[in-house]
């Protein structure tokens, strides 16, 4: 894009101070004639403008988060998420494919390493099928956290040029990779019809669970999205987070295997609730222990509080630290 | 008439070094405070400068403001505040209306979207809603006069194209406030190239200004500088 700009007469530098104070002009375009008809048109604007009072203050210590807003936000979030998904596999040769490859492939490697060579526990399962069950809300979770954490620095001009509540971002952050997730569904119907395996009636509640994997990344895609208005390392440190909480997931192996009190400790990682749950629904397995998937609840909970304070504490100092 | 916008003492503070050291890595960050425990000197490592300085002024129903000042004279920044993308240090404003800013044309265009795509989510980003973006669209095709190459990405475009589709999105908008930073030059200048283009883009503007001002509201600051006063 050019940028011409118009030359303007110079003026000297007033003196003192880099600030200067030049003048302003004021101009009040003339009152319309005001029929009985305009008149009333103009109360009824009026009426209805005393309703949208804007005012601007000095940030506040801790801000609360305005769902009134975000509600009123809400077409915003749907084009923020829709553009993220209508450029995502522009000019890929295979396009969406990718959604289905990037899992499948995984799911034959964990089988090969894990599953061949290893033979690490699949909840009596054929290991193919109870890792790609797994991988399924584990790739959506870690492609949510880091699209959530980076959409903040790769939204700059937006943030530094239009208001919106931030919060939006993060948001359309976790809502994008939902796709892809439903994509890749198809190839796990697929399988489970090649290795007959069924569901059993937890079905009904593995939205649920899906649901606990978006919040949990959110979470914690509001929390690092921050971080990384101020300090660029975040991009570095995801691929390493999401590898090592992969392996605390029960991804490539099953939970059930281990001793009850690690079970327990596992059980603060939202994510280990939520890949028990969806297997428990689509395989059949054994359902994730109640006590347990609270556990998971309530640390899912921590993450998005902590994630959110932390989140809009920061966001008055984004469009000038960005 | 009612009062449409009051500005009570804006004040806005930038740290400089604060500035500079943001893109600094978290290493950078953990160095310094480490130093500053050792030493234990609480001496600021920043300049500090006020960009806005108790700024205060009342707007009625149908005024037009602009504001002018040389470079760095606060323009941008009193801007900043009024459309809420950054908060002030001190003071307060009230905005009664629908606040509509631009502070540049294209604000979210993204190249490898469609000009049909951009539009809409150009105009979503203004503040518009879908059914008034689905109203308005054949009137902003026909204003930026691109109308075959609306199914082509935005990144083919030349770029007088792609300023007359962001021009033609903004100049749509109907807020009844409208806040402009430097807009309607930047809208000049990308279509000086194409003299019809460049009076049509001007007149429409204009005539909507008018009624604009008229009916409701609108205060353009065409940002020219200082905010200082």
């Amino acid at each position: 894009m050019p940028v011409i700009r118009r030359s303007w007469p110079a003026r000297s530098p007033p003196p003192g101070g880099p600030v200067a104070s030049i003048g302003a002009v004021t101009q009040t375009a003339e009152s319309p004639p005001a029929p009985g008809a305009e008149a009333a048109h103009d109360e009824q604007i009026s009426r209805g403008l005393a309703a949208r009072v804007t005012v601007i203050r000095p940030a506040p210590r801790w801000p609360h988060l305005d769902v009134r807003e975000l509600w009123h936000y809400r077409e915003l979030l749907g084009r923020l998420a829709w553009r993220d998904v209508a450029v995502r596999y522009k000019q890929t040769s295979i396009g969406v494919a990718w959604a289905i490859l990037q899992p499948f492939l995984m799911m034959v490697v964990f089988t090969i390493v894990f599953g061949k060579f290893a033979s690490f526990p699949s909840k009596g399962v054929p290991y193919p099928i109870f890792s790609y069950s797994a991988l399924l809300p584990w790739i959506y979770f870690a492609s949510a956290v880091s699209l959530s954490s980076a959409s903040l620095v790769s939204n700059r001009p937006l943030v530094t040029k239009i208001y919106f509540p931030r919060v939006l971002l993060p948001l359309a952050g976790v809502t994008v990779p939902i796709v892809d997730f439903l994509l890749a569904l198809v190839v796990l119907f697929g399988m489970m019809v090649w290795f007959d395996v069924w569901p059993s009636a937890g079905i009904v509640l593995a939205p649920v669970f899906l649901l606990m994997a978006l919040v949990t990344a959110l979470g914690v895609g509001l929390f690092l999205s921050a971080i990384n208005v101020r300090y660029r390392d975040v991009p570095y440190v995801i691929p390493f987070l999401m590898q090592v909480w992969l392996y605390f997931s029960g991804v490539v192996y099953a939970l059930e295997d281990l001793a009850e009190w690690q079970q327990w400790v596992l059980a603060l990682n939202p994510m280990t609730a939520v890949i028990n749950g969806f297997q428990w629904g689509v395989l059949g397995t054994e359902p994730p222990g109640l006590g347990k998937t609270m556990v998971s609840a309530a640390a899912m909970a921590a993450m998005l509080i902590v994630g959110l304070s932390y989140f809009r504490r920061s966001e008055p100092g984004f469009a000038d630290t960005i | 008439m009612a009062t449409a916008i009051t500005v009570e003492g804006l004040s806005k503070r930038y740290r400089i070094g604060e500035l500079q050291s943001a893109y600094g890595t978290l290493r950078d960050s953990l160095a310094a405070a480490g130093h500053r425990l050792v030493r234990r000197d609480h001496e600021r490592h920043y300049q500090e400068i006020w960009a806005l300085r108790d700024v205060s002024f009342e707007l009625a129903d149908g005024d037009v403001l602009g504001v002018i000042g040389r470079n760095g004279a606060g323009k941008s920044t009193l801007l900043k505040v009024l459309t809420r993308i950054t908060t002030p240090t001190e003071g307060r404003a009230e905005i009664r209306g629908r606040v509509g800013s631009l502070l540049e044309v294209g604000t979210g265009f993204h190249p490898e979207l469609t000009g049909r795509e951009n539009v809409y989510l150009n105009g979503s980003v203004l503040g518009m809603k879908r059914r008034e973006i689905d109203r308005k669209y054949p009137d902003i095709v026909e204003f930026a006069e691109i109308e075959t190459f609306m199914d082509t990405p935005v990144k083919r475009y030349s770029s007088g194209m792609y300023v007359r589709l962001a021009f033609a999105v903004a100049a749509h908008l109907e807020p009844e406030i409208l806040l402009v930073d430097e807009v309607l030059s930047v809208g000049d200048a990308g279509v000086r190239r194409d003299r019809d283009v460049h009076g049509h883009a001007r007149q429409a503007v204009l005539e909507r200004d008018v009624r604009a001002a008229r009916v409701r509201r609108r205060r353009p600051p065409r940002a020219r500088d200082p905010a200082r006063r």
